[in-house]
């Protein structure tokens, strides 16, 4: 049990890691600012979640000894990112707009900036 | 200046309170006893920037498990389709770029239900939202997406998909 309980974790851990390298190569290569911003989100979101369910499961069920306060703290980090990670999102983007930042190509649509005349 | 309301503090304690629970992970009384001061003290001072509506909106069951199905199941079902559309994008060279601003429309009436979508939209890969507008008492996204190939209602369904249905249920 504690064996396929550790692959599990192990597995979970490769897949974070897995997105988060998915995500850094998507920042490296995408053509502009806003959406390198679209793949960084790959990081924050199931990098972190693959990460954290893995150390979560490692601590609670695979270490020697259950440690619950690593437990319960790695929980705690988990949410904290996936709750304040999307408000600097907002605030970055929007930031950027207004700054008069504008990829090369010119946008399929641009809502914002017809209405915002 | 908003007034600040007793149900307000008592739901901002709880969550202070029940943190600092989790950080400490102790029962010694000195540590329930300062954690409930420093609770009290903090809720005391923040909580009319944090509860503008009905303080104890989440104490319903029905809506309090609705709301854990779709942070537990729904939300990430979503998240992991988009983020393995992302990654064959990056993977893929990243020729399939469209980036574009789309407006989307909304029903959701109540500030933490918008909040929740725009958090849901930002979260998954592949959208931000960038701004809110309201028009006639109904909510407009502006939202940054990769691959913009719709305009308006069309563009909110794929966006929004089944997210916006499931936060109506428990945030109006």
């Amino acid at each position: 049990m504690s064996m396929l309980l550790k692959i599990v974790s192990d597995v979970l851990i490769a897949v974070g890691a897995f997105f988060a390298l998915v995500g850094v190569i998507g920042i490296l290569r995408m053509p502009d600012t806003f959406c390198r911003m679209q793949a960084s989100t790959c990081v924050s979101t199931l990098g972190v979640v693959g990460v954290t369910l893995g150390g979560l499961i490692h601590a609670l069920f695979v270490a020697e000894t259950p440690m619950a306060g690593a437990a319960v703290k790695i929980v705690v980090i988990g949410l904290l990112i996936l709750v304040t990670s999307p408000v600097g999102a907002h605030a970055i983007a929007k930031g950027a707009y207004k700054a008069g930042i504008r990829p090369d190509k010119p946008m399929e649509t641009d809502d914002l900036g017809r209405d915002s005349e | 200046m908003r007034k600040t309301k007793v149900s307000a503090v008592i739901a901002t304690f709880i969550v202070c309170y029940a943190f600092w629970l989790l950080l400490t992970w102790s029962v010694k009384p000195q540590e329930l006893i300062a954690g409930a001061v420093v609770s009290l003290a903090a809720a005391l001072f923040s909580a009319r920037f944090f509860i503008h509506e009905k303080a104890f909106w989440l104490a319903n069951p029905a809506k309090f498990f609705t709301g854990l199905c779709y942070w537990l199941f729904i939300f990430p079902g979503e998240l992991i389709k988009a983020n393995v559309n992302m990654a064959k994008l990056v993977l893929g060279g990243c020729k399939n770029v469209r980036p574009g601003i789309v407006k989307i429309p909304s029903e959701l009436q109540s500030d933490y239900g918008r909040a929740a979508l725009a958090n849901s939209i930002t979260l998954t890969p592949g959208t931000i939202t960038m701004e809110i507008a309201e028009e006639d008492g109904q909510a407009q996204y502006y939202v940054h997406w990769i691959e913009a190939e719709s305009d308006g209602a069309e563009a909110g369904e794929a966006i929004k998909g089944r997210m916006e249905k499931w936060i109506r249920r428990f945030w109006q």
